[in-house]
């Protein structure tokens, strides 16, 4: 029987794999997409430790008894805007860092 | 009625997405795969609003409208990179 | 009280000797000598007691949990070594205030000497093992600082540097030993571990405390093969030299071996570790020490070799032969210091050390000679002199342990050697001792040195003198002076187990020592007349220089710690990120091989086909992004893709408001990616191999399976959750039926405030990154000559953007009670405003859209820490929220809730931060105005 549960480990686990395999490259711009499919993993992490419900959205309305757990959704919403705002600034480190050093390679300079 | 009719349309927009799935990863060119990912924006617009339908509820459809939204502008954002390289002047 | 005092006295001294000298150097002299004498007579004060047989402990707790107190111990043998650290110290401190010229500071030195002086104290008197320990890594300290007192010189600071290695490793070593004697007996407490001798040595630990313990004492009093260190420290000043590196810090070491005598000896590896190194060294230091040419080399080679007849002496073990061994650390200290100032004398007043230099000076320095004389005399061994007698003691015991050997029986073929290198060790010793006087007074008179030969100044002499006299004193008349001081000062170290009487003749009668001792002198006297012979042969012997040893060695380690640095550290941050991943990967496996991984018991929710195709697709599309990484672009669109279908994941799994925020963060993430992909190169190049390719690959698929095992190990489990209290009291507390918006603007309102000031310093920092140099277009010069700005687009954003900012305040206002809120509401602005960018062009928008948006973002941020700050006009505390209840007319009743300003705050930031940073890096691209035919349409 193939569960949700199953699925979104299945999920978690192969975001993660592709985004280490992008932060191991040695240019940064992969660096930044790998950690942005990290941070994506982690995101999806930390919601699917509320378990999943399929249906049951937090708004309180009449005549509804079973809610998902709006805690981790909250705390996930925070991550995703900061998470956001590293990768802006992660990718405004890597242009200036090709502008300034006349090369993309994360070690800041051809091998 | 409406339940199957429901279904049977989520079963060809799930089918649709893996078409469009396909041509991304198989169209030579770069653009063919944004007119891809493009239709696929559209499909999950409409798989959102059947799930709401199936499931009864009327909190999602703000989701779709953004969700529309959204795949516009990233669309044309995609499009005006290859159309200039430049996207903001 | 006394103890405590005598030891902090020197410290206490270090402040006032060193601002002293602003006055004069005398001012300083002052303070030094008195801070010196004061130390005498509070020792003065305890003496009777002691020579009596009293032993006094003093201890006060200081770190009780590792055993540290500050206790000090005044014995017989803590009372002669405190005797020559201050007797000796107060001739040096004479001594140096005339030996040193007008060049060398001497605040800084007579500082250094008062701190060498009170951690010598604490060596010697201290009763807790830990505090000795400590005290005597200060010694290294202060040597080390002493040796280098003239900075200038590359030997001076090598010595100096050689000498801390050694001295240093050595107290690590003793430091080990201390612990281990703590492991055995329980307690660091002398007064413990002295009395616990047999249980030391029946303990199985006790070859690695020895080993320790000897270690410390050997680097400590040079002897061999450690001795190395001290030849090179005779580059200090000669009043150092006489003090520390001949009376009191090397003998340190020796000390240490008298105070755990008690405790230790007894057993055959005492036995043969420690006479045999001081037998060793006896014989090896005085054979170089006679061919050295400089004065002070060869003394100090000469105290190498006299430490090493105390060591074995220690060794020895027997009541008599430990006697010899305090007494001739007595004799020892006083001949040698006195004659390193006799040295440092003649090098002060002729220019030169050197021994083929000199010659003659008979005639020109008279009271030199006559002191020097005297001091070489009683370092000989001649009679009446105080040398003498311990030497004899010494040779006593060497003879008559070849007869009666107690730790092998068969032993008589080789027991021999004990004897014949005591003798060998006394002829060199005579013979340095006869060269030294010889080769320096007598002779013809030198006439090419650098200066006159005359003379010192009374305060020069002075103390040899008085270290001279005290050497005849107890050599001639022994019986009246130093026996029962020496009965008083051994008795600790042979555990109180002490012959009847002590009686110190210098004639016992014709016993085997006295022919040792004559034939000692013939024959030395004898080597010496043929020192020209000799010391030809001698020149022409290569000679072993320890110091080259343990340099090469030295050596070795660094280039070893190279390669391995080169091995694992190159500087390559693919390197590290990989190490980093996969020791964290690996941490986490122990955790599920040691615990064990079992999936969790609970229920799980069945899944249907259909959910299974949005999860292949987001397969497909993160292993797209990995398959065409080489093309940023594609790789780009495939991580749009990616967050498509996490956003539905979102929203299927009941979250609604995240579903939103992730699709607009993803959108926002899309085109800040293309606006910097503008700027960088469009292709990654080929670069890792296979092999490299394997290892990510391995590494990349291990963090993966961990993770989503780690995610199914949680989610099978039962959940105990407190949401229930957010769902209860979200309409009541919070006013609002959006559980998760009330939580993130008014429950947990602090750490938004946090994420909002998080979100304006980021974009703070991007503007500010985004100044100076500007790039060049890298791989097209310049943007394709297309039309600017289409005019389909054009016209369909005028339409668009109002709407779209129209359904931003839409779900602004709903944020409270239905998905929406001031996140997703400020992102959806964002990329309306983005969208008339693309559109139109920076310039044309900014024309319309006048704001400054830091401005913005700060409004923004100063409303959420305000509405926060509000609640305190209402005495509540930070962030509570309140309601209003408004009843405009034609829209019937309103309730709004303060958290409404708070998110309005929350909308701001948002808007300001992200307009801004993609206005900016707009900006930051454009380096030429393209003119193009087409025109823009404005």
């Amino acid at each position: 029987m193939i569960s949700f549960e199953l699925l979104v480990s299945v999920t978690i686990a192969v975001l993660v794999a592709m985004g280490v395999y992008l932060v191991l490259r040695a240019r940064t711009f992969p660096v930044v997409l790998g950690l942005s499919l990290i941070s994506y993993a982690v995101n999806l992490f930390l919601f699917s430790m509320g378990r999943l419900e399929v249906g049951s959205p937090p708004i309180l309305q009449d005549g509804v008894e079973v809610y998902t757990d709006p805690l981790p959704q909250a705390l996930v919403l925070t991550a995703i805007v900061i998470g956001f705002g590293m990768t802006a600034f992660s990718i405004i480190l890597a242009v200036k860092a090709y502008v300034e050093l006349g090369s993309d390679h994360v070690d800041g300079e051809e091998p | 009625m409406l339940e199957w009719a429901n279904i049977i349309a989520i079963v060809m927009m799930t089918l649709s997405l893996l078409m469009n799935m396909w041509r991304m990863a198989a169209g030579p060119r770069t653009l063919d795969r944004v007119v891809a990912l493009d239709t696929m924006y559209i499909n999950a617009i409409a798989l959102i609003i059947l799930f709401e339908i199936y499931l009864d509820s009327v909190l999602y459809f703000e989701a779709a409208l953004l969700i529309a939204m959204m795949g516009f502008v990233g669309t044309v954002a995609l499009s005006k990179y290859f159309l200039r390289g430049d996207i903001i002047e | 009280m006394t103890m405590l005092l005598i030891v902090l006295l020197p410290f206490l001294a270090i402040g006032p000797v060193w601002f002293a000298a602003r006055f004069s150097r005398n001012a300083s002299f002052y303070v030094a000598a008195t801070t010196t004498g004061l130390g005498l007579g509070l020792l003065a004060s305890l003496v009777p007691e002691v020579m009596a047989g009293n032993v006094f402990v003093d201890s006060w707790p200081w770190i009780e949990r590792i055993g540290l107190n500050i206790a000090f111990r005044m014995d017989g043998l803590a009372m002669l070594f405190c005797i020559l650290i201050l007797g000796i110290g107060l001739m040096v401190v004479i001594y140096a205030k005339f030996y040193l010229t007008e060049d060398d500071p001497i605040g800084p030195f007579y500082a250094m000497l008062m701190t060498f002086m009170g951690a010598m104290l604490g060596v010697v008197t201290s009763e807790n093992l830990l505090l000795l320990a400590m005290f005597w890594e200060l010694t290294s300290i202060s040597s080390f600082l002493l040796i280098g007192y003239w900075r200038h010189l590359p030997a001076a600071r090598q010595g100096a540097r050689l000498a801390l290695m050694i001295t240093g490793s050595g107290g690590l070593f003793l430091l080990a030993g201390v612990l281990l004697l703590q492991e055995i007996t329980g307690s660091l407490e002398l007064s413990v571990v002295l009395a616990s001798g047999p249980q030391i040595l029946d303990h199985d630990l006790y070859w690695a405390a020895l080993i320790c313990v000897l270690m410390g004492a050997f680097t400590k009093s040079a002897q061999f093969p450690f001795h190395f260190w001290l030849p090179n420290a005779m580059t200090a000043p000669t009043p150092v030299s006489a003090y520390l590196h001949s009376a009191t810090m090397v003998k340190a070491g020796v000390f240490l071996l008298a105070r755990l005598h008690p405790a230790m000896s007894g057993s055959p590896e005492w036995f043969f570790l420690v006479t045999g190194a001081g037998l060793t060294t006896l014989a090896f230091a005085a054979y170089v020490a006679l061919f050295k040419h400089d004065l002070k080399g060869l003394l100090a080679y000469s105290t190498i070799s006299h430490l090493g007849i105390i060591t074995a002496c220690l060794g020895m073990s027997t009541k008599w032969a430990t006697i010899a061994a305090v007494f001739h650390i007595m004799n020892h200290a006083a001949f040698k210091a006195s004659l390193f100032m006799s040295a440092g004398i003649v090098d002060h007043e002729c220019g030169t050390r050197d021994a083929r230099l000199l010659s003659g000076l008979r005639h020109s320095m008279p009271i030199t000679f006559g002191l020097a004389t005297l001091g070489a005399l009683a370092m000989g061994g001649a009679p009446f002199f105080n040398g003498f007698l311990s030497k004899e003691m010494f040779f006593k015991e060497a003879y008559t342990l070849s007869q009666a050997h107690p730790y092998w029986p068969d032993a008589e073929y080789w027991a021999w050697i004990f004897p014949v290198v005591a003798t060998v060790g006394g002829l060199f010793s005579v013979a340095y001792s006869v060269r030294f006087i010889h080769d320096v007074f007598f002779g013809p008179e030198a006439h090419d040195l650098p200066k006159h030969p005359h003379d010192p100044p009374f305060g020069m002499w002075l103390p040899v003198a008085i270290l001279v006299a005290v050497c005849v004193v107890v050599g001639v008349v022994p019986m009246y002076t130093a026996e029962s001081f020496l009965y008083a000062t051994a008795s600790p170290v042979t555990g109180y187990d002490m012959p009847e009487a002590l009686h110190l003749h210098w004639w016992h009668g014709l016993v085997p020592e006295l022919y040792m001792t004559l034939v000692a002198i013939a024959a030395g006297i004898g080597v010496y007349t043929q020192w020209k012979k000799i010391a030809a042969i001698g020149d022409k012997l290569p000679t072993i220089v320890g110091k080259d040893f343990f340099e090469s060695f030295i050596e070795m380690l660094i280039e070893g710690a190279r390669a391995l640095d080169r091995l694992v550290d190159n500087q390559s941050l693919q390197r590290y990120m990989a190490y980093t991943i996969s020791f964290a990967t690996l941490a986490g496996f122990m955790a599920y091989i040691e615990e064990g991984w079992q999936s969790g018991t609970g229920v799980q929710t069945p899944a249907s086909l259909v959910s299974l195709v949005p999860v292949i697709l987001l397969i497909a599309g993160a292993f797209m992004t990995d398959f065409f990484q080489r093309k940023r672009l594609v790789s780009l669109i495939f991580m749009s893709v990616v967050g498509l279908i996490v956003s539905l994941m979102f929203i299927y799994f009941s979250a609604p408001d995240l579903g939103l925020t992730q699709i607009s963060v993803e959108v926002v993430t899309v085109l800040l990616l293309l606006l910097a992909l503008f700027v960088l190169p469009q292709w990654n190049p080929v670069e890792s191999g296979w092999l490299r390719r394997s290892r990510d690959i391995l590494v990349a698929a291990s963090a993966g399976i961990g993770v989503g095992a780690l995610a199914w190990g949680v989610m099978t489990r039962q959940q105990q959750t407190i949401a229930d209290y957010y769902l209860a009291e979200s309409l009541p507390k919070g006013g609002g039926t959006n559980v998760v918006n009330v939580i993130l603007v008014d429950f947990r309102g602090f750490d938004t405030m946090g994420e909002v000031s998080v979100l304006a310093l980021a974009s703070v920092g991007i503007i500010v990154m985004l100044t100076g140099k500007k790039p060049l277009y890298p791989n097209q010069v310049m943007p394709f000559p297309e039309e600017r700005f289409p005019l389909m687009l054009t016209s369909v954003t005028r339409v668009l953007v109002p709407t779209a900012l129209l359904v931003a305040f839409y779900i602004f206002m709903r944020g409270h009670n239905l998905p929406g809120g001031g996140f997703i509401a400020g992102l959806v602005a964002v990329v309306a405003l983005a969208m008339q960018f693309v559109a139109s062009g920076l310039d044309w928008t900014k024309g319309r859209f006048k704001l400054d948006l830091v401005r913005l973002s700060a409004i923004g941020v100063l409303l959420a820490v305000g509405t926060g700050l509000a609640a305190f006009v209402w005495g509540r505390p930070f962030l509570t929220s309140g309601m209003l209840h408004l009843h405009p007319p034609g829209i019937g009743e309103v309730h709004i809730a303060s958290a409404m300003a708070f998110d309005t705050g929350v909308f701001l930031v948002v808007v300001g931060s992200l307009v801004l940073i993609i206005r900016r890096l707009s900006r930051y691209q454009q380096t030429m105005e393209v003119q193009d035919k087409a025109g823009g349409n404005e």
